[in-house]
């Protein structure tokens, strides 16, 4: 799954234009992420122009993510 | 029509949406348009640039708040620094202000009739025997609610997420992006030329530009190929960093590293070929959504308009026969890949052939051609120019012969 930083999110959507399964959408006025979609295929992460995104192979619940990781910015 | 709440339901304010709706409306159909936005035109979106022939095309006077400087004319420039400025009927235009811009074109649109509501998200198609007749929708997260139409229109731009739902293939390959930065900058001294600078090291499958806006201000920004593996990203994965090679090109200029940043933005933009099919029985995929762009420079604002008008005459058809299946509905696709799907693959070819083209060789070219030949490469002719570059390096001829075979 992906962590979104939201405090640099310029919410351009062009993550959501490449990611192939639908993992990310605006919801109402941010990016929101899925992780249960998410292929940890990366392609928001190299495409993010802001640089906010940031990936966790193999992580699929926010539970898991490291513990400062786990709180929205 | 009969029986809906109304005749067709329009997802997206941009304008491809505005246009579409301000066409229907203009001939009597009862035209929804939702966008998630909370307002229209802001979040703005990349490009400012909008030539002057699509406006004069359709008749319309470009009010004063909408732009912010006219432009005269391009300036390109090689690697080397040697430039080619070309000025003629082709290049004149504006930068526009974009929100404005996008106001102004749905406000046009509400004046002929349409009806448009914000902040109001489609989450699913509502369908009938199997066919879509009309959405889900929401307004600001509250209670969804159906609203019927025997015609919807996905206008959504980049990443069309109800376009994709029924079907349409509008997800981007990274390879078919550019990733996008850039500032509004303030002191510039421009000639109103919009200035582009190519080059491997510069802006590797891309170019950085120079917007002249009013008031000495710039929109200076770059694009980047998708793939282009240029910095390090988030959790030390490889990636594609604009912001890098923009700093660095600003760093570099003499006026820009002086210069002081207004307003700081990026994007992706589509720079690839449209998607493999427009319209399915009741609903048409209309601009960015559609990767109705320009593979040169991304650029969709004026396609966007010329492909609503193009569909919005389809729908009008579609309503006085009273049929909305692919057959009637591909109408629009049909004279959209006659005509300005042609020119796009012609641009799409020259992208390709620029992509492999060394910055020694661009220095060559720039030096080669005039801005008369840059004028037809622009225009798809490509034969002229590319035969006055081989004769003096007919080394390139496996590369540049991709664009007259």
């Amino acid at each position: 799954m992906i962590t979104i930083d939201h405090s640099g999110c310029i919410l351009c959507v062009g993550c959501s234009s490449v990611c192939p399964v639908n993992a990310i959408e605006v919801v109402g006025t941010r990016m929101e992420h899925f992780p249960e979609k998410c292929i940890d295929c990366g392609a928001c992460v190299r495409i993010c122009p802001a640089n906010v995104i940031e990936m966790y192979k193999g992580v699929k619940s926010v539970k898991d993510l490291p513990a400062d990781k786990q709180k929205p910015r | 029509m009969k029986g809906y709440d109304h005749d067709i339901i329009v997802i997206g304010g941009g304008p491809s949406g505005s246009t579409f709706s301000r066409i229907a409306a203009q001939a009597g159909l009862d035209v929804l348009v939702v966008d998630k936005r909370k307002e229209i035109g802001y979040p703005v979106r990349c490009g400012e640039g909008l030539g002057a022939r699509e406006i004069i095309r359709e008749g319309l006077e470009l009010p004063k708040q909408v732009y912010s400087t006219p432009i005269q004319g391009a300036k390109v420039v090689a690697p080397n620094g040697k430039s080619i400025v070309w000025k003629d009927e082709e290049t004149k235009g504006w930068v526009l202000e974009r929100k404005m811009f996008d106001k102004w074109l749905a406000e046009l649109a509400v004046a002929k009739g349409a009806e448009f509501h914000v902040y109001t998200r489609a989450l699913d198609y509502l369908k009938k025997d199997g066919k879509i007749n009309g959405v889900v929708l929401s307004h600001g997260g509250r209670e969804p609610y159906e609203v019927t139409a025997p015609l919807v229109i996905s206008a959504e731009g980049m990443e069309a997420i109800m376009a994709r739902k029924a079907g349409f293939k509008t997800v981007h390959n990274p390879y078919d992006v550019d990733t996008c930065y850039e500032y509004e900058m303030k002191p510039y001294d421009h000639e109103n030329l919009i200035e582009l600078y190519f080059g491997n090291q510069i802006a590797p499958r891309g170019y950085v530009w120079i917007f002249p806006k009013a008031d000495k201000k710039a929109n200076v920004g770059i694009g980047i190929g998708g793939t282009v593996l240029n910095g390090t990203k988030r959790g030390n994965m490889k990636g594609s960093d604009p912001k890098i090679l923009l700093d660095q090109f600003i760093k570099n200029d003499k006026q820009l590293r002086e210069a002081s940043t207004l307003l700081d933005f990026g994007g992706v933009i589509s720079v690839g070929s449209p998607i493999d099919e427009f319209v399915k029985d009741n609903i048409m995929v209309i601009g960015t959504g559609a990767k109705q762009v320009d593979p040169i420079h991304g650029g969709g604002i004026a396609i966007a308009m010329e492909t609503a008008i193009i569909a919005a005459n389809t729908a009008i058809k579609a309503f006085e026969k009273k049929d909305f299946s692919k057959a009637t509905l591909y109408e629009y696709e049909k004279i959209w890949r006659d005509g300005l799907g042609k020119k796009m693959n012609k641009r799409l070819m020259l992208r390709k052939v620029m992509e492999k083209v060394s910055d020694d060789d661009l220095n060559y070219i720039f030096n080669a051609i005039t801005d008369q030949d840059l004028n037809q490469v622009m225009k798809g002719q490509f034969a002229g120019p590319v035969a006055k570059v081989l004769a003096g390096r007919p080394q390139l001829l496996g590369i540049l012969s991709a664009l007259v075979s």
